[in-house]
């Protein structure tokens, strides 16, 4: 039996909870379910009189659409790649910073500069004042090393690389930052021990910094891999997913499959897919973390 | 045996315009038991850290068995440290911390966990050997810190405040413990304690750091009987020495309208500072007449405060005074328990 006064707590948790659970319905949990309706369906615009339920037909096709499964593998490249080298040049900075005695809160403040940008306006500034041909900053550089100029995102064969280095530009700071509040952290009487023990500046870095910091590190990298799944404006800004399908990842194969060829179903369904993909990745990282 | 003799030469320590050490002269002997006395921020961790090798020294020269070590790696130096805090590594457990200063030269396995069990046997660790530091208690990993330091068996020993950390009870028990077997190692041992009732019971020698500088160095009995200064005699012994201004003429002191006599033999007149244990002050019929303000019962003895001329004069006597509270007494002290300092140096005089 309830007392009246926690009736009345209750409803009033009740009030305080609705707004943002319907907010959170109409806005998430309503597309999702619309979103996995429309990919078992025929929704194609360029052909509208065929239309209705099509089952798994949509899923079916993918296994042998070879853009489908180039856009798996640039994901699962531009997601390595962008991750790792955000984890190696973010720790990699904040040891560095780690050891100089003063100018640190200047870094931090700098760091966050690229992070605030809006990738779209990141994708832009590399397209056009660093990565275009002839007057970029990049291109400057490589001219006058003697490398002659190069059409950075233009080229099939750069495309890919520049857009996991835009990626890497922008977000390595968020990996510096949180590895360095990990490192300025850790109590430094024990690499003074470690010392004492005998443990040579490559020693005390395996056996003492890297367990200690693991965590802060895992965390980061199952952020940054969610990110780098679900990353779009900025390539879409420099590259559109071009040349060709060069830098045409899951997402913006998505993209360009329902907005620009207009074939909703088909594209719901790659949606889908990289849903699963990023939940599947997810939860086995989170599963990595919580192992010991 | 490997010695283990130690020698600091002129050590000056600066941190900016602060000097936290200014030129310490130490020799401890091989298989010695060593503390730094002293109190909060006079120097000696400092003293030690620049001994490990953890800090430079700004000036000076530092000697393990003559050899110069003044620019040596801490590694390098075959020492071994127990940290204030203990400074175990919390992502290993017990058997790890202890085998860490072995596995980082890369020792045989069979041979380290050998000298594991040997050094977690020696400080009664062995069942916690699975444990992570987290899962101990305050004493368990002070003797996981303990075993991490004997393990590899090093030349030199060096101890902050090791104890302080511990509650009283266990306190009292580790430093036996610990005497016993630094004994048994025999290994050079350097032991910083702002606690003199600890430096007195488990030293052999001990040197005492006043602001940055050592003002005595000798065994526990000769700085208790003969403190070079009033403030080593103020900070050595509980309750600390009463210490009186008084006048002094050839061999008496007066203090007030009294007179004391003291066993100095120093000629002249000067201005001095009286100490007296309170355990010497003896109460009796005749002396100085002073008034008692409190009688704290110890149950084997008693601390008295008298007071005389706006001064408060401590006292501990046996159970027999049964003088009150409020009560009028007379108090004197054996002549050669009487410690006279200059007034203004406040160095020692009698000898
Ligand atoms: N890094 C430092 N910078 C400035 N002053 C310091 C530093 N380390 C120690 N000191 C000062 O040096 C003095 C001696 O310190 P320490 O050796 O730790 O004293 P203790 O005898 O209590 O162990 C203290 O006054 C302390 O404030
Ligand atoms: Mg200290």
């Amino acid at each position: 039996m309830q007392t009246p006064v926690a009736a009345r707590e209750r409803r009033f948790a009740i009030y305080l909870f609705l707004p943002a659970f319907l907010v959170l319905l109409v806005t998430t949990t309503v597309p999702l379910i619309y979103l996995a309706w429309t990919s078992v369906n025929r929704v194609d615009l360029t052909s509208p009189w065929i239309k209705g339920f099509a089952g798994a037909d949509n899923y079916s096709k993918m296994l042998g659409d070879p853009r489908f499964w180039n856009s798996l593998e640039l994901t699962v490249i531009y997601t390595g790649t962008t991750v790792v080298l955000q984890m190696l040049i973010g720790l990699g900075l904040a040891l560095l910073v780690l050891q100089i005695p003063r100018g640190q809160g200047i870094l931090r403040v700098a760091a966050i500069i690229p992070i605030v940008l809006a990738p779209v306006v990141v994708g832009l500034f590399w397209r056009t004042l660093v990565l275009a041909p002839d007057f970029g900053v990049l291109d400057f550089v490589m001219r006058a090393l003697g490398f002659g100029s190069h059409d950075w995102l233009g080229d099939p064969n750069l495309a890919l690389a520049s857009v996991i280095v835009i990626h890497t530009w922008q977000w390595t700071p968020f990996a510096f930052l949180v590895i360095l509040a990990s490192l300025s952290s850790l109590p430094p009487d024990i690499f003074e021990a470690a010392r004492i023990d005998r443990a040579s500046s490559v020693q005390r870095f395996w056996y003492i910094t890297l367990p200690l910091i693991r965590p802060a590190l895992v965390i980061v990298v199952i952020m940054r891999m969610m990110v780098a799944l679900s990353a779009f404006a900025a390539i879409f800004a420099a590259t559109g997913g071009g040349p060709g399908s060069a830098t045409e990842i899951l997402n913006l194969y998505t993209y360009r499959t329902s907005f620009t060829e207009l074939n909703f179903g088909y594209g719901a369904a790659l949606a889908m897919v990289l849903l699963a993909v990023t939940l599947l990745v997810s939860y086995s990282m989170f599963r990595l973390r919580t192992a010991r | 045996m490997s010695n283990g003799r130690v020698s600091l030469k002129k050590i000056v320590k600066r941190h900016g315009a602060f000097t936290a050490l200014h030129g310490i002269d130490l020799d401890i002997e091989p298989g010695e038991f060593f503390a730094l006395l002293g109190p909060s921020g006079s120097g000696k961790t400092t003293t030690l850290r620049i001994v490990a090798g953890l800090e430079e020294a700004s000036e000076g020269r530092v000697f393990l068995d003559s050899t110069d070590i003044t620019n040596t790696e801490p590694g390098d130096r075959d020492v071994a440290m127990v940290f204030q805090s203990y400074a175990l590594y919390p992502h290993m457990n017990v058997r790890q911390n202890i085998a860490f200063p072995m596995r980082m030269v890369g020792m045989p396995k069979g041979e380290i966990d050998a000298a594991v069990q040997d050094a977690a046997k020696k400080v009664h660790i062995e069942h916690l050997l699975d444990r992570k530091p987290g899962q101990l208690s305050g004493g368990q990993q002070q003797r996981c810190a303990l075993a991490r330091a004997i393990v590899r068996k090093p030349r030199l020993f060096l101890l902050d405040e090791p104890l302080s950390n511990l509650d009283a009870k266990l306190r009292l028990e580790t430093r036996g413990e610990l005497k016993k077997l630094q004994r048994s190692l025999g290994v050079t041992t350097i032991y910083v304690t702002h606690d003199q009732e600890e430096a007195m019971t488990i030293a052999d020698r001990m040197a005492v750091f006043m602001d940055g500088q050592i003002v005595q160095v000798g065994s526990p009995k000769f700085v208790f009987d003969n403190p070079a200064t009033a403030d080593v005699a103020n900070f050595i012994g509980s309750p600390p020495m009463n210490l009186i201004p008084a006048s002094y003429a050839d061999g008496r002191i007066r203090i007030g309208a009294h007179e004391l006599q003291t066993s100095c033999r120093v000629g002249g007149e000067r201005n001095v500072i009286a100490g007296i244990r309170p355990s010497s002050v003896r109460i009796g019929p005749s002396g100085i007449p002073a008034r008692i303000d409190l009688i704290e019962n110890l149950g084997d003895a008693l601390l008295l405060d008298l007071s005389l001329d706006q001064m408060t004069i401590r006292a501990r006597t046996g159970t027999e005074v049964t003088s009150r509270e409020g009560e009028s007494v007379f108090f004197s002290a054996d002549p050669t328990a009487v410690h006279l300092f200059d007034a203004v140096t406040r160095v020692r005089i009698n000898d």
